[in-house]
């Protein structure tokens, strides 16, 4: 039933940060009216409600917000990739995102962690994800 | 400080576990029945059914969106509305707010809410795909493999991170419930859980271990609201609403900036100037889990551990039976079983149980008010209710 290993399914408005991916740039929304930077992307900038909204360059640097290390009972289609680690990333930029943390010490990441921006691309659901690694090895 | 306009008046429960032979609609017709004669009422006095939402069945669901229930409880023609709400996990206290509302402006008299489901009851990967899917954007999220064991531990994390509690007083949570769960004939867990084997079990999602993560189960709960001022003559042992007050904090969980706190802080905060009441006033906190970290939350932000830190104040067994401040007394998510959207109603159930003195084995003596929590999704929003014997 699960959709969980499925492609991202771009929207109109989002299609421009999976195209970068794919060309492995980080892109983060921006609006135009006031200024702020939008993760997720959005339809109308949810600081001003504006439609004038464009793309900055990420410099692809943050620190790990929080990290789990998943080993057991994942959803439909990620069998095979246990073990898996999974973080929420705070961007330079301020702003935040899911990823998954690669890397051979990538299990032993934690929170405060200096992470870089990666791409991998997953042939099974035909996209390119932003992931992270840690800038100092473990 | 604001006047109570709303009580509660009547509860019903069926066991919670897997039970393959009983459906969702028998268990709500029961849940429902129950609350109704528990108030003394008969099903033509009800004016308003508020079922929340089902999930394991799309087909019970929407039964339970077209009036199913007023068909099969002898509704027809007395009840005015037949209306769903849904706020995933924080569905308990948003139907008790609604209720609330809709008693104290007239709207009705009495409102029956109700949840059953019978998540329990799928098979174990189709409940993990499923609750990989209440809240996990479908874009954002799903493609890096998250779950909702993921939600529980990244927050706790963070949580960990930031206050200095360990692995161990997380475990004790676990151990706490499962001491209430025990005296709790419906709950789905009731031999005993030591320290030990929380903390030898299998590794799910660091630093979450297997009994660390709720278990899915079939059940159903519900309860009569009605207007203060009429409760008293409905019932002898009436639950007032002194408080309610939430916060949304997030959709994705990713985007949440506070994970340690969530928007419990700001609720209870809220929820206490609203009842005129103060920490030192709660005899029991009924706190929403569904996996250890919450309660932790929950107990921080009431500032009920007379200072300490809520996870040693659980370590030292301060929240079991016979401790200062008993904690989600029915056994919680963790023992008494994920029902889906009524893990929650569930736990509320067991408050207005406890301070109508109906508990049983369990029962706190003396208790007059309650707090309780509730959370939805991956615990998108915070909920505090604050509840008592006295108007």
């Amino acid at each position: 039933m699960a959709n969980t290993a499925s492609h991202p399914n771009p929207t109109a408005w989002s299609a421009p940060f999976w195209e970068a991916a794919a060309q492995r740039r980080l892109v983060i929304q921006h609006c135009r009216s006031c200024d702020a930077s939008i993760m997720y992307p959005k339809r109308v900038c949810p600081h001003c409600l504006g439609e004038d909204l464009g793309w900055r360059a990420s410099k692809g640097e943050g620190e790990i917000y929080s990290v789990t290390v998943q080993k057991a009972a994942p959803p439909t289609g990620f069998e095979d990739r246990l073990p898996y680690v999974i973080a929420i990333v705070r961007l330079d930029e301020d702003v935040q995102l899911m990823t998954n943390l690669i890397g051979s010490d990538a299990e032993h990441a934690e929170c405060g962690d200096r992470v870089t921006v990666d791409f991998e691309t997953r042939s099974d659901i035909g996209v390119t994800l932003p992931v992270f690694r840690l800038v100092n090895p473990k | 400080m604001r006047r109570a306009t709303a009580a509660v008046v009547g509860i019903g429960e069926v066991p919670s576990g897997r039970f393959p032979d009983r459906s969702e609609l028998e268990a709500a017709v029961l849940a429902c029945k129950g609350a109704i004669l528990d108030a003394g009422l008969g099903p033509r006095d009800i004016d308003v059914v508020m079922p929340t939402g089902a999930l394991a069945s799309r087909h019970f669901n929407v039964d339970l969106i077209f009036s199913r229930l007023c068909e099969e409880l002898g509704m027809l023609r007395s009840a005015a509305m037949n209306v769903q709400v849904m706020a995933g996990g924080a569905s308990s206290s948003s139907m008790l707010a609604l209720a609330e509302a809709l008693v104290s402006t007239g709207a009705a008299r009495t409102v029956l809410c109700v949840h059953s489901d019978a998540v329990g009851s799928l098979p174990r990967q189709m409940g993990i795909d499923l609750f990989a899917t209440t809240g996990v954007s479908e874009e954002w999220e799903a493609p890096y493999g998250h779950n909702m064991n993921a939600v529980g531990a990244l927050i706790s994390q963070r949580y960990m991170h930031e206050t200095g509690s360990t692995a161990a007083e997380l475990s004790s949570v676990c151990v706490a419930l499962r001491k209430w769960a025990q005296l709790n004939p419906n709950a789905m867990f009731r031999s005993p859980l030591s320290l030990e084997d929380v903390m030898t079990s299998k590794i799910v999602a660091t630093p979450l271990r297997a009994k660390h993560c709720n278990v899915l189960a079939d059940g159903a709960s519900a309860f009569v609201v009605a207007r203060a001022s009429e409760a008293a003559a409905i019932t002898p042992t009436p639950v007032y609403v002194r408080a309610h007050a939430s916060k949304v904090t997030h959709y994705s969980v990713s985007q949440d900036r506070d994970l340690a706190r969530l928007g419990f802080f700001e609720a209870a905060v809220e929820a206490y100037e609203q009842s005129g009441l103060e920490p030192k006033d709660i005899h029991i906190a009924e706190l929403y889990d569904a996996y250890p970290v919450f309660p932790l939350i929950a107990l921080d932000a009431l500032r009920v551990c007379r200072g300490e830190r809520a996870g040693s104040f659980v370590a030292a067994g301060e929240t079991s039976p016979g401790g200062s401040m008993p904690m989600t007394t029915n056994g919680g998510m963790l023992s008494q079983g994920h029902t889906g959207a009524g893990g929650g109603v569930a736990v509320l159930v067991e408050a207005f149980r406890q301070l109508m003195g109906k508990a049983g084995e369990r029962q706190v003596p003396g208790a007059v008010n309650a707090a309780e929590t509730a959370s939805g999704g991956t615990w998108m929003d915070s909920h505090v209710t604050i509840l008592s014997k006295e108007a």
